[in-house]
């Protein structure tokens, strides 16, 4: 997997370098967004991390002549600017998914993981298998072998996206964010509860435990 | 030469301006007044000539120039003087009151003149006055002139004219006295305003401008300014607030984090301590410096903006349902009941994921102090006032009346919550949200004694009424 790292804070690139190296990628860095739109513009990268704030080009400028030229590489957009309407402006301009800095690591990799991932989900899939857990996005059932789990809406959505990102670590900020459309952080451990309820449904009775904690990041859907 | 203040105002330009158009306007009419009833005189004048003369001609069809010059003297004596001259071929006087005709003979028939007749009185003093006057030749070569005097009709035109003349002046001299008057009105209640806005650009944010409670345009322009003062006065001192609030708050957290991390390094050089260990804690210590920031920044922004950007309008029972959603599995892993009340189909105009994060957010606080077989219930509701009420009921040990004022300021913890997670800024928050939605926050004992504990605390978030809805 190749990486496109666009960020003019050398320090915070050169950690976010380290970091996702030890992660198994590999990366390139770019200092601002002149530098970064040229090596994008060669294409071969999986996954772009652009900032948004940059001397001589913003990120913004940055994706939207991107996707102008027809280019889809998936997106992460970093920014000190939390806001909503930020988010949103960066989320028109063409990127995928939006971080805020300061970030946890955990946060960056599982997103960085969920959009290199996204290319290879099929567009129209009718129905989702994760080892024998089968899910039918059209009758909205979900089967775990020859056992029929009953599940309630958001439980539904809420394994749905746990589907989609089979085998990678989602963070509890991201499912607050794609499965409740939450952007803040609650104090409580509001997620951990749902997610035990759902693991209570697809997981009891199972020898295998599919549903995992990954400690200091989130959770993951083993097949 | 500077002109006096008063006259350099623009109500007393705009006076001149007036009185400007008001006197052409005048000098319009008093020419078109003169020469209307001028020539209507004349007209009436010269009717009558006409008449005169035809009547003096049928006399001399009738019976010949004896005929005439007797006619001629009788009718000199009678009621309207005309004025007669009769002149035989040779253009000799034959008979008439003026000595000479003012016109010349000419070879066709009729001749009009205006000429004047000088009339001299008992002293001997001479007057001019204007006079018509028409010539005919006879069929018997004689020369008949017939004349009126018109002086009178004239005179009264130009005493009409003249009277006009005079109320121009007066009418001018009014305007002048008045614009002055209506200019140092203006300029008074001017002054007042320039004066509020020459203190504010001097660096006093307290001035205002007096409103007199005539609600005319001047109040209204004076409410105006300072409503805009007071608007930038709470937002300036919000920005202050935040910058005090972040320089205090941010302090002693970070001086916590660098004591922690300075003892830390101690123990490790001395080979006891575990460095994975302190950096785990330096790592949370940190999140909480960065969680109070993002909290002050949130507040500070919310307060400095005014207004919640973004606002929609939204059916508030979706919202607290979907919250409801959201929170009701940890309130029962929690062992607390939980219970939603929602009115459908209730409009409210906010900026929904900030409203939705003050929610969650005294959602959370509820949930965290209410023990294990306490209750937490949500509701939405209208009041009769029509504002949307949002309230949030538990049934922990609440905050005494006394402290709940203080409870919703920045920071402030109660003794008994202190050993809560929890950065003391989530209620501030709240508050500011409800501030931002021109909305408030409301704090209020529970329902008393429930399972062991209480009295419980309800927390009501109270938005305006959607007009129209």
């Amino acid at each position: 997997m190749r990486i496109l790292i666009i960020e003019d804070d050398v320090e915070a690139a050169e950690a976010m370098v380290r970091g996702l190296t030890e992660a198994g990628y590999d990366c390139t860095h770019a200092a601002d967004g002149e530098a970064g739109l040229a090596a994008a513009q060669k294409r071969g990268f999986d996954v772009l991390i652009v900032d948004r704030m940059m001397p001589k080009m913003n990120g913004v400028q940055v994706v939207e002549t991107i996707r102008r030229e027809g280019d889809a590489t998936p997106v992460l957009f970093l920014s000190a600017l939390g806001e909503v309407g930020d988010r949103v402006d960066g989320l028109k301009a063409g990127a995928d998914d939006y971080l805020v800095k300061p970030y946890a690591f955990p946060e960056l990799i599982a997103r960085v993981e969920a959009l290199s991932r996204r290319r290879e989900t099929g567009a129209v899939a009718t129905t989702l298998k994760v080892g024998d857990l089968e899910m039918n996005l059209i009758a909205r059932t979900v089967h775990r072998g020859e056992t029929e789990i009953d599940l309630q809406p958001r439980e539904f959505q809420l394994l749905e996206f746990m589907m989609r990102h089979a085998g990678q670590s989602v963070t509890r900020t991201m499912l607050l964010e794609k499965v409740w459309e939450y952007h803040f952080d609650p104090q409580t451990n509001v997620i951990d509860v749902h997610i035990s309820r759902l693991r209570s449904k697809i997981d009891k009775g199972f020898d295998r435990q599919m549903l995992q904690t990954v400690r200091g990041a989130g959770y993951r859907l083993d097949p | 030469m500077r002109l006096p203040r008063i006259f350099r105002t623009t109500t007393f330009r705009m006076t001149l301006l007036f009185l400007a158009v008001f006197a052409m306007a005048a000098a319009a009419f008093l020419f078109y007044a003169w020469f209307a009833t001028a020539g209507e005189v004349t007209r009436r004048a010269d009717a009558e000539i006409t008449r005169e003369m035809n009547s003096l001609e049928a006399v001399y069809r009738r019976g010949g120039a004896v005929a005439l010059n007797q006619a001629l003297i009788e009718r000199a004596g009678g009621e309207r003087p005309f004025l007669y001259l009769l002149l035989d071929k040779d253009g000799k006087r034959m008979t008439g009151t003026i000595a000479e005709s003012p016109i010349e003979a000419t070879e066709d028939g009729e001749n009009w003149a205006t000429f004047s007749v000088t009339d001299v009185d008992m002293d001997g003093g001479e007057t001019k006055r204007p006079a018509r006057g028409l010539q005919e030749r006879l069929a018997g070569g004689e020369t008949l002139f017939v004349g009126a005097d018109i002086g009178e009709s004239r005179g009264f035109v130009s005493g009409i004219v003249n009277a006009l003349w005079g109320a121009g002046a007066l009418v001018i001299l009014l305007g002048l006295a008045g614009g002055a008057i209506v200019s140092r009105n203006v300029s008074r209640h001017m002054a007042g305003l320039t004066d509020t806005v020459a203190a504010v650009r001097g660096g006093d944010l307290k001035a205002r401008a007096r409103v007199r409670g005539v609600h005319d345009e001047y109040d209204e322009l004076a409410e105006g300014l300072n409503e805009m003062l007071d608007r930038l006065e709470r937002s300036m001192g919000g920005l202050r607030h935040a910058g005090d609030a972040i320089a205090h708050d941010l302090r002693s957290p970070l001086t916590r984090l660098r004591a922690r991390m300075e003892a830390a390094l101690i123990e490790v050089e001395a080979g006891k301590g575990d460095p994975k260990q302190a950096l785990v804690q330096a790592l949370d210590d940190a999140d909480g410096v960065l969680n109070t920031f993002n909290a002050v920044l949130a507040i500070a922004r919310l307060q400095a903006a005014g207004e919640a950007p973004d606002q929609s309008l939204f059916d508030p029972g979706q919202l607290a349902a979907d919250m409801a959603e959201l929170y009701e599995p940890l309130c029962e892993d929690k062992g607390l009941d939980f219970k939603a009340e929602l009115v459908p189909g209730l409009q409210v105009k906010a900026a929904r994921p900030i409203l939705a994060q003050a929610l969650a957010n005294i959602i959370d606080n509820a949930i965290k102090y209410t023990p294990a077989g306490g209750a937490v219930m949500l509701r939405v509701r209208r009041r009769s006032s029509g504002e949307i009420e949002f309230s949030i009921t538990d049934t922990g040990p609440g905050v005494p009346e006394e402290h709940r004022a203080r409870v919703v300021q920045r920071f402030v913890r109660l003794e008994n919550s202190r050993s809560e997670p929890g950065s003391g800024l989530g209620l501030s928050l709240v508050a500011a949200v409800a501030e931002a939605h021109g909305g408030r926050l409301e704090l209020d004992e529970g329902p008393g004694e429930y399972n062991g504990s209480g009295p419980g605390l309800r927390v009501a978030l109270v938005l305006p009424r959607v007009d129209g809805a």
